[in-house]
């Protein structure tokens, strides 16, 4: 991916954001903010009676690069089950948005992915 | 752009001594440093003091009896005596060395302040203060419960002098601990006032001098503070190696900060005696080649003069505030007046998040800095989460911040949506 078609994709996913807004019946829901920065993003998912995430949506505030990896991962994570997304890499999302541009923004690239599974954690432990 | 700002310097002699300037940060792009109240970039004579220290007479100071140990100690000493001369201070037994201004802070902490206040007594600081001027005192009220109260600032970004004055007539304070130089709005504070009124009120004055020792001159006796803060990787220095300026009645009184070697006199089993002023304060190893890095940087600063280097940044601020304000949507926090305040423009921009901002502009190769600037409480003062700051130092060009600004349009081409 050369980096204006990176920079378009985060732009696209930051003005058009897929799953943004509450969602009503969450399983749980979660949200954390970046101390450097002040990005927020808050997470409502629910599970199935498999724990496999049947539903997610995203509400935030921050750069583009949160929000937009914020939007990405909430399609990448629909229908994957707890565990998988417990146990995925820190670089699913920076690859996923082009790491030349974002690999020096890991913080803002994670946060969303940080807090689902923050708050996956705190579920199971429930 | 054409323009009727002139500088006293010739700044592309200064530039010529700085060697990480020559570099492009990718093939064809010129760096462009506008991080300097981060951090500053170094002189030769300074990295080859440095070099110089560990080539030819590395050895510990204050111990052997031996050629090299003399030459370390007295280049290490004479660094301490050049630095009370560089800031006027009335003794270099009022000079002691830490690893920086959040040390120098820290260390006033937790001896003058754990010696001397208790519940009831006030901290009077400000909300324009890095959190190294912030911290360190919550963390003392919550050890000696004591109580920190923070003068406010206008809406223009100046220290609102008539709360301050109330505030020091109503409160039982103890402390006065204030910024000189604010490192995101760069408003210059009247410490003078401000030390005096502490005085008349019983308070003991400190002033955090991170960011003014760089940029303009200082007199810490025409100051009166009693403790005076400041970083040498500011100033052209290493970083590892800050001054905490004290008058010495008052560390004569003060306990010891760390324990260890160089600090005791004589040490027995059950007690031990403190050694004299400055070492009392200084345990263990010190930095030396830092020391002595310190020591260069300043001759250069006084080499080119500070009263010149406070022109030219007011010359570059001026221009720079200028050319901003031609941009739509863009806003820069602080004073507008650049003579009031330091090399500094904190941007703030419609649309576009600090750190998005920050990410254009190096891909320009222009190297600012985003985020909060450890001062967090500032910017909430402001209801905005970030800023965008850069900042100004003596090998900086009328040119550079063309190049600033031709990247801010190219960070709204990009963002605005």
């Amino acid at each position: 991916m050369d980096r204006q078609s990176a920079i378009d994709t985060i732009l696209d996913h930051y003005e058009n954001p897929r799953n943004y807004g509450r969602l009503d019946n969450a399983t749980f829901v979660h949200e954390g903010r970046n101390p450097g920065c002040g990005d927020l993003v808050r997470l409502y998912v629910r599970l199935d009676g498999e724990d496999r995430i049947e539903a997610i949506r995203f509400e935030g505030e921050g750069c583009t690069i949160s929000q937009a990896a914020a939007s990405l991962l909430t399609g990448l994570v629909l229908g994957e089950s707890l565990d998988d997304v417990l146990k995925m890499d820190e670089m699913l999302l920076a690859d996923a948005l082009g790491p030349e541009v974002v690999m020096n923004r890991l913080p803002c690239v994670n946060l969303s992915l940080r807090i689902l599974q923050e708050g996956g954690r705190a579920y199971r432990q429930t | 752009m054409k323009h009727d700002f002139e500088t006293p310097l010739d700044v592309a002699a200064v530039r010529a001594d700085f060697p990480v300037l020559e570099r492009e940060v990718r093939p064809g792009v010129p760096l462009v440093y506008l991080d300097n109240a981060a951090t500053s970039q170094k002189p030769l004579s300074v990295i080859e003091a440095m070099n110089d220290y560990y080539r030819r007479y590395n050895a510990n100071v204050h111990r052997g009896i031996h050629k090299l140990s003399e030459e370390a100690t007295d280049a290490y000493e004479g660094a301490r005596k050049r630095i009370a001369q560089f800031i006027n201070a009335a003794s270099y037994r009022e000079i002691i060395y830490t690893r920086n201004t959040t040390e120098s802070i820290n260390l006033v902490a937790w001896t003058w302040g754990q010696a001397n206040l208790g519940p009831g007594d006030v901290i009077l600081s400000t909300e324009m203060e890095h959190h190294s001027n912030i911290v360190p005192w919550q963390l003392l009220a919550r050890r000696v419960g004591c109580e920190v109260r923070y003068v406010p600032i206008t809406e223009g970004g100046e220290l609102d002098m008539e709360a301050f004055h109330q505030m020091l007539d109503e409160l039982p304070v103890k402390l006065v601990a204030v910024t000189h130089m604010s490192n995101v709005l760069g408003t210059i504070l009247p410490v003078r006032e401000i030390v005096e009124a502490a005085h008349a009120a019983g308070a003991v004055a400190l002033v955090d001098g991170a960011q003014s020792t760089p940029h303009i001159p200082v007199d810490v006796q025409e100051m009166d503070a009693d403790f005076f803060a400041f970083s040498s990787h500011k100033m052209l220095g290493p970083t590892g190696i800050g001054v905490l300026y004290g008058k010495r009645a008052i560390l004569e009184e003060m306990p010891p900060f760390l324990g260890g070697g160089d600090m005791i006199k004589r040490v027995e089993l059950g007690k031990s005696e403190w050694n004299d002023l400055p070492w009392k304060f200084e345990a263990g190893t010190p930095s030396i080649a830092e020391a002595i890095g310190l020591k260069v940087a300043i001759d250069y600063l006084e080499g080119v003069g500070m009263e010149n280097v406070h022109a030219h940044e007011v010359a570059i601020t001026a221009y720079a505030l200028e050319r901003l304000a031609e941009v739509p949507g863009v806003r820069v926090l602080g004073p507008s007046d650049p003579t009031r305040k330091g090399g500094v423009a904190a941007i703030v921009m419609d649309d576009a998040h600090p750190h998005d901002i920050a990410q254009i502009l190096d891909h320009e190769g222009i190297a600012v800095r985003a985020g909060h600037h450890c001062a967090m409480p500032l910017h909430q003062r402001y209801n905005v989460v970030a800023s965008a700051r850069a900042s100004f130092y003596l090998y900086n060009t009328f040119e550079e911040v063309d190049r600033l600004i031709e990247a801010i349009y190219k960070v709204k081409e990009t963002l605005t949506f």
